[in-house]
């Protein structure tokens, strides 16, 4: 076997010595090289996982034929590879693999055939270094009334080996794994339990890719092969837990190479505009939100957005754009909101003010315990009594001044522990049990106080540990 | 085609017909289509975009136009290519981004051969902008006039050549940018802006100017407001450096003094420190602090805090008083967590605060103050501040 020959060639299949089974240890060999015909390659986002199946047309001849698969320099699990024979798989067996103990990269099939010919043989194994991701481009009209919502899709090749050709589907979803593939790859051979469960977790996601690729790809990539005018439409198809876009036709992913497409493209898509204090949620400020909704009737809709940055833009009517905010979006379900935070406006001031503090309902406690006194109650309180509960009271504003030409929508959500009393005239409800809220429109150039008082319950006087609202 | 031999922008936009596979190697011949507009946007508090339109030949079926940057900060994820002639059939068809260059490669599909101006936006680092302002007060310190400035800062490594840009406000401004050139930008200018100066006598905040004395620091501030009826009023005022002077009277100015102005939106007010006012002394004592039971442990305090004021200038002026009552608290009774429940007494000469400015924790007051006599002796003025603090244990 040439050495040189094993450096520069990666994931290959060769078919070394006909009809020599267990010549591995001869100096001088005959090899032959056959190339990929198919490949085709199932991307995860959520772990750094990829299932790549290729096909290659091999001769055999009758009796043993060893095959010698090797992955210099690449990222694929050496747990995970795996032959099945497409054509003639009554006449064709493996009946052992052999991973050499000097050639850490590279496995020997001893394959038994009944057959003097051709078959084509698929091999499947994972490699880690392949990994997708989504973002997303909206611009807002001038008006902030709609916006154009673009999604994207990029690929990124880092495994150590090109795939020219290939068929691709990403995959949208967690899938659980017990090892990371880099590790495995890494790694090398692990032991035969772990083997035999990863090889559960490969048939698992192999079976999944198939189910996939036997409804919607095949017509989306013939539909596509001709459509070279346009950017590709990629075929969106929700599979059990997971999502899959489809990629059709071929592309080529070269190693070290990303490759961005459109995933989709919304127009005038509609969104609100709603400005929120909530500090738990967004930072002591109040904040803009643009607020969307992936369905239909905002010309989205199509498929989950997947975990990514979008970058939001703003018609400036200046025959150009406004740069808004870069914000990492988690992943949004069909029907679900979609919230787009810009952050501090400086059109609208929003000040907190407390007006005023004071105290009451003072309860004390003398020699004997569980004995409590009130002076409101006409009780004597000696000097030496102790303090043992009162009320803590607080007035409050939120004071928002409304410098844009149309009227805004404000949301308050504050967050309190102990027993407190919230009383206001705003029709406060409760978010959770310690989180009152409430909602108010701002006129266009406007200034309105939203009050509201605040009751802190303190010592014995404390009973629970939540928020009442009192209008 | 035009190809140019030598490129001296740091950016790249070139166009190949390349019906092979991308590959930035290689014997190729590629345009390098000039820009043909640039808009820098600095709208945005914390990003620059640069928007750049150039006209690219396209030849029929699919071109890849590429673009390429050498030691420019650019966000590569932002980069965004929109054509401007025929949108509708010049689609791009997908980018690839190759390793380890700072390039990208649109494939762009073109119906038929022709030119197309294609615009390019992307977010880039190191093009960043600050603002200024300079003020120059009357001789009677009634008026000044403000200059706001944009202080771009082209540390990009990219030279723009003629641009237009835009802060965000005002009106667009047009200038050719160098390679790591500052240039500051006249963007707004506001006349006849009334002045109000102010002495502040705040001992939580601006302490003594002599402790054993118990004489107060006295800052003096210019006072604007950031509204129509004060001559502004026409945006938020960005963050940054004021120097203010002073028309001497004798037809220059005279330096008065720098501060950081803040962030100040519509209708708020901008408080520019000038420096401590030497000429008006306040002594602050606390002369009273009479300790009652209401009933068991809780107390209420009732303090009296006096001051005594003496206006050495020889024009009248208005001294505000602030106290904070949580600082006033920790004088009297040490650190307290809880909130400080106060009413202001009837035996203080401070009895009306201004609501406007008064806060729950810090009642603020306005006394005037006479001009020093003409044989320039000081009017001591006393002014107490009665204060009853109450339910603290």
């Amino acid at each position: 076997m040439n050495a040189n020959l094993t450096r520069t060639v990666t994931a290959s299949v060769i078919a070394v010595g006909f009809g020599l089974s267990g010549a591995r240890a001869e100096n001088i060999d005959v090899s032959t090289l056959p190339s990929r015909d198919t490949v085709q390659l199932t991307i995860y986002n959520a772990e750094d996982l990829t299932l790549v199946r290729e096909t290659r047309h091999i001769t055999f001849r009758r009796g043993m034929n060893p095959l010698q698969f090797s992955w210099a320099n690449t990222l694929i699990d050496p747990t995970s590879v795996d032959i099945r024979f497409i054509s003639h798989a009554a006449e064709l067996d493996v009946l052992d693999t052999t991973y050499p103990h000097d050639k850490p990269q590279m496995l020997y099939w001893n394959v038994r055939s009944e057959i003097d010919g051709e078959a084509v043989v698929e091999i499947s194994y994972f490699t880690s270094g392949i990994t997708w991701s989504a973002d997303y481009t909206c611009v807002s009209d001038r008006a902030e009334t709609g916006m154009s919502f673009e999604g994207f899709v990029k690929i990124t090749n880092g495994s150590g080996e090109d795939y020219a050709g290939a068929r691709v589907r990403l995959v949208v979803g967690e899938i659980n794994l017990i090892d990371k593939v880099a590790d495995l790859a890494r790694r090398g051979l692990i032991s035969e339990a772990e083997y035999d469960g990863y090889r559960r977790d490969h048939k698992k996601a192999n079976a999944f890719a198939k189910e996939a690729a036997r409804t919607e790809y095949f017509r989306a990539a013939g539909r596509m092969m001709s459509d070279f005018n346009a950017p590709k439409s990629i075929v969106k198809q929700g599979l059990s837990e997971y999502f899959i876009f489809t990629i059709p036709g071929e592309e080529t992913v070269r190693n070290g190479w990303s490759k961005r497409m459109r995933l989709f493209a919304g127009k005038n898509v509609p969104f609100e505009i709603v400005y929120r204090y909530r500090p738990a949620e967004y930072g002591d400020q109040l904040v803009r939100l643009f607020i969307l909704r992936n369905d239909e009737k905002s010309t989205l809709g199509s498929s989950p957005l997947p975990d990514g940055v979008v970058r939001l833009f703003r018609d400036n009517g200046r025959d150009g754009l406004s740069f808004l905010t870069a914000y990492q979006t988690k992943y949004v379900p069909i029907g679900q909101e979609i919230e787009l935070n810009l952050g501090h406006d400086p059109e609208v001031v929003h000040e907190r003010v407390r007006l005023r503090a004071w105290r009451d309902n003072f309860w004390f406690q003398g020699r004997r315990p569980k004995l409590y006194f009130s002076p409101s109650k006409g009780h004597r309180i000696a000097p030496n009594y102790s303090i043992v509960g009162w009320d803590d009271h607080e007035q409050w504003v939120e004071r928002i001044r409304n410098y844009r030409g149309k009227p805004i929508q404000v949301e308050i959500r504050r967050e309190f522990n102990g027993h407190v009393i919230f009383a206001s005239n705003l029709d406060p409800t409760l978010y959770d049990y310690r989180s009152p809220e409430f909602t108010a429109t701002i006129a266009a150039a406007d200034e309105r106080d939203l009050a509201y008082d605040l009751s802190f319950k303190q010592g014995i006087n404390m009973t629970q540990n939540s928020v009442t609202l009192k209008r | 085609m035009n190809l140019r031999p030598s490129i001296s922008h740091a950016l790249i936009l070139g166009c190949a017909v390349i019906a092979a596979a991308p590959a930035l190697g290689g014997v190729k011949l590629i345009t390098l289509p000039a820009r043909e507009r640039v808009e820098i946007q600095l709208d945005n508090m914390n990003a620059t975009l640069v928007e750049e339109e150039r006209v690219v030949p396209l030849a029929e079926g699919a071109n890849e136009v590429v673009f390429k940057w050498a030691n420019t900060n650019i966000d590569k994820a932002s980069i965004q290519f929109r054509c401007l002639t025929n949108p509708g059939e010049i689609k791009v068809l997908s980018v690839s981004y190759p390793p380890g260059e700072n390039a990208l490669i649109w494939q762009v599909f073109a119906p038929r051969a022709g030119s197309a101006r294609v615009r390019i936006s992307y977010l880039i680092g190191g093009l960043d902008k600050t603002f200024a302002y300079r003020a120059i007060a009357t001789n009677d310190e009634k008026t000044l006039t403000l200059w706001q400035y944009l202080l771009l800062h082209n540390n990009s490594n990219e030279s723009f050549g003629e641009a237009g840009m835009w802060a965000g406000f005002g009106e667009r401004l047009q200038r050719p940018i160098g390679l790591n050139e500052t240039k500051r930008l006249l963007t707004a200018r506001f006349d006849n802006v009334p002045i109000t100066k102010t002495y502040t006598a705040d001992f939580a905040r601006h302490g003594y100017l002599d402790a054993g004395k118990q004489q107060l620091r006295i800052p003096m501030h210019y006072l604007i407001r950031n509204d129509a009826d004060n001559g502004m009023g026409r945006f938020p005022l960005m963050p940054g450096k004021a120097r203010i002077f002073q028309d001497d009277g004798q037809g220059t100015v005279a330096f008065l003094g720098e501060d950081w102005a803040p962030f100040t939106p519509l209708d708020d007010e901008v408080l520019l420190y000038l420096g401590v006012a030497r000429d008006i002394v306040v002594k602050r004592t606390i002369v009273e602090r009479k300790a009652r039971r209401r009933f068991g442990p809780i107390h209420e305090y009732d303090i009296v805090v006096k001051y005594e004021i003496e206006n050495f200038k020889d024009k009248p002026v208005v001294l505000d008083i602030a106290e904070s009552m949580i600082a006033l608290r920790q004088e009297i009774l040490g650190n307290k967590s809880r909130s400080v429940e106060w009413v202001l007494g009837d035996r203080g000469t401070l009895s009306e605060p201004d609501e406007a400015k008064s806060t729950a924790d810090r009642p603020v007051f306005h006394v005037k103050l006479p001009a020093r006599r003409d044989n320039q002796k000081a009017v001591k003025i006393e002014h107490t501040f009665n204060v009853v603090i109450r339910n603290e244990w």
